[in-house]
């Protein structure tokens, strides 16, 4: 497409011919509120609040169904279109039941950020008059609906029946009644994906049961991430929070635009797998025989029972450890001549995988295990393993009857020597994707008594043997 | 190096012969002496704690307490609104579902660390529910140990407003939602 220049008040603007207006608009960081228009999911133009003046036209157009034209002069600031902005925002807003105090959105809301920017304006009608909904239904996979505080923008409806296919939710009934729902009784399932439409809701009609009433937003810090859950490596953002006097708290993970890994979502699975990296669901202390003890104890155990092994040893590593990670741990098994295998029994999870994000390999670096020479010959490890005396096992889930030491994220149920590493969410690091791409990722979650990652722990062992 | 040479005082001759300064100071001493003694009840001072004041205007901002509504429920909604406004950080909250019919969410956990607590009155202002107030006239705060002044919402419940209308706003004829 050839570029064109447009005028968007007074200010000149080179965009693609026939592209929509409204997203080079967002792009060029000029404000206009909307509701309906998603880029993931295209035009609708249902909600009319984008509107805005077009030289040469009568009247204002709504932005998200013109396209770029050579030429085009286009205002979003003058009295008039305020006016025409106030106005529908007016009609939104009209049933609205004003509970933010009690709305998880409130602070992430499309109806607050753009009453503060075009409404301003005095409520015409009391709240008794009100057309009243249902407050709190539960369509099922963690998503909660609120009929009042909804705008029917329609992105929800669109998401399960556009990009995930089961249509899901539909708009039922007209005019004031017109509210969304599910078909009876089946509920909200979308094939794994239903909480992209808490993300998709502008407004707090859909939310989150799994974060409802756990934090207001504005107190959470968004950092940029991995999920580690499947070998897509979805990008992400960790919502987390350090509390005053307790640690720093993961609250939610929510889906990062990344166009080549994941687009504009995640799957539940991995959106709710922040449970097992936050609070007390990792292991913090050294454990022996059920009892915690220092990371020096721990160690010299550790070097005790290597001594004690001689040549028996064998080195498990998780194909989801960092590049950084894993790269450690071979210089340290070449160093020391211990056979080290890359494989994880059970890490194929064959009903997991789909046909729109989700992989069977739920392993996050693979790729790097070839690229780095960790051996991924399973019989080849299986006979190393029946001949060893004592097996290290670096956070591999695969099941072993030899004595082992664990490094492990994830307190093991076990008597044997475990050892604390930190999770992906507190170290920075790199892991290859399914698809060959490269992706780095920083630490996010600052713990009040750190664990240090497997790199560094490994030069912690070096230093001390 | 440059200095500064400072005057002393007490070199003139009144002060230098002591007596004038010791009896003028006495005399206003005894003059306080027998006036209060000769009316005990015009002694500006209070025997606190025996005797409490009695001038603490309404505006004062004593010790919090949560309020009630008209059904002796919990007002508070847990917006975090206080939390938000304090600048000591001192309020922390815990949210729950609320399952009463009053409304949807209410705090599990409602804790002021008053050791903290610059009673400011933030929290009330920010508050939309008029859920928290300061007007409990309790301006001293006692207690055996640090954690004891971290008092959690069951207690600032039981706090009582040192004023009429005692529980709510809408006695007041406010609209309160």
């Amino acid at each position: 497409m050839n570029n064109v220049t447009i005028t968007v008040n007074a200010q000149t603007l080179s965009a693609p011919e026939g592209s929509i207006l409204l997203q080079v608009l967002l792009d060029n960081g000029v404000s206009v509120p909307h509701f309906c228009y998603h880029e993931a999911l295209g035009v609708d133009g249902n909600c009319r609040m984008c509107m805005v003046e077009i030289e040469g036209q009568k009247r204002p157009q709504i932005a998200c169904n013109t396209r770029v034209k050579e030429g085009m002069s286009i205002r979003t600031l003058s009295d008039s279109i305020m006016a025409v902005k106030r106005s529908i925002l007016e009609l939104e807003l009209i049933n609205h039941p004003v509970d933010c105090p009690i709305c998880d959105q409130a602070g992430e809301c499309s109806l607050q950020n753009y009453y503060m920017e075009v409404g301003l304006y005095e409520s015409r009608i009391d709240r008794a008059d009100k057309v009243r909904k249902a407050k709190k239904v539960d369509l099922g996979s963690h998503v909660i609906l609120d009929q009042e505080r909804c705008v029917l923008c329609a992105r929800c409806t669109r998401f399960t029946e556009n990009i995930i296919g089961t249509g899901d939710l539909v708009i039922a009934n007209r005019g004031n009644h017109a509210c969304v729902t599910t078909f009876e009784p089946q509920g909200l399932k979308a094939d794994g994906y239903a909480m992209n439409v808490v993300d998709l809701c502008p407004v707090g009609a859909l939310t989150s049961g799994d974060f409802r009433f756990h934090q207001r937003v504005w107190f959470l810090k968004s950092d940029p991430s991995l999920c580690h859950g499947c070998a897509r490596g979805c990008s992400i953002f960790i919502d987390h929070y350090p509390q005053k006097y307790g640690d720093d708290l993961i609250y939610r993970y929510r889906p990062r635009v990344e166009r080549e890994v994941n687009g504009f979502f995640i799957c539940d699975e991995g959106r709710l797998s922040y449970k097992n990296h936050t609070g007390d669901a990792t292991l913090t202390t050294p454990r022996y025989s059920g009892t915690a003890i220092t990371l020096s104890e721990a160690l010299e155990l550790y070097h005790q029972k290597l001594a004690a092994s001689g040549s028996g040893v064998v080195a498990l590593a998780s194909p989801s450890l960092s590049c950084e990670n894993l790269t450690a741990l071979r210089d340290y098994c070449l160093q020391y001549a211990i056979p080290l295998f890359g494989v994880e029994r059970g890490s194929f999870d064959e009903t997991f995988g789909d046909d729109f994000l989700r992989l069977n390999d739920r392993a996050a670096n693979r790729s790097a295990l070839p690229l780095l020479g960790i051996s991924e010959d399973e019989s080849e490890m299986n006979a190393a393993l029946c001949a060893a005396s004592l097996v290290l096992n670096f956070d591999n889930q695969t099941p072993v009857s030899v004595d082992q030491i664990h490094f492990c994220v994830h307190p093991i149920d076990t008597r044997e020597l475990q050892i604390p590493i930190a999770p992906y969410t507190e170290q920075s690091g790199s892991i290859i994707n399914a698809f060959g791409k490269v992706q780095k990722f920083a630490s996010t979650i600052r713990r009040r008594h750190p664990v240090p990652p497997l790199h560094e722990l490994l030069s912690t062992i070096k230093g001390l043997a | 190096m440059a200095f500064t040479v400072v005057p002393r005082h007490g070199n003139t001759l009144k002060e230098r012969m002591y007596l004038p300064s010791l009896i003028g100071g006495l005399s206003t001493t005894f003059g306080t002496f027998f006036k209060n003694i000769s009316d005990t009840q015009a002694i500006p001072t209070l025997e606190y704690p025996e005797i409490m004041p009695t001038d603490i205007t309404s505006r004062y901002r004593g010790h919090h307490r949560l309020t009630h509504r008209d059904d002796g429920s919990i007002r508070c909604v847990a917006c975090f609104m206080c939390a938000t406004a304090c600048p000591a950080q001192c309020i922390f909250i815990e949210a729950v579902e609320r399952n009463d019919g009053c409304d949807e969410k209410m705090p599990e956990r409602f804790d002021i660390d008053l050791l903290e607590c610059v009673f400011c009155g933030y929290c009330v202002e920010a508050c939309p529910c008029d859920a928290i107030r300061m007007d409990s006239n309790i301006f001293s705060i006692v207690a055996k140990e640090r954690r004891d002044f971290v008092v959690g919402k069951e207690y600032l419940l039981r706090v009582r407003g040192g004023y009429e209308p005692e529980t709510s706003q809408a006695a007041l004829g406010g609209e309160h939602e």
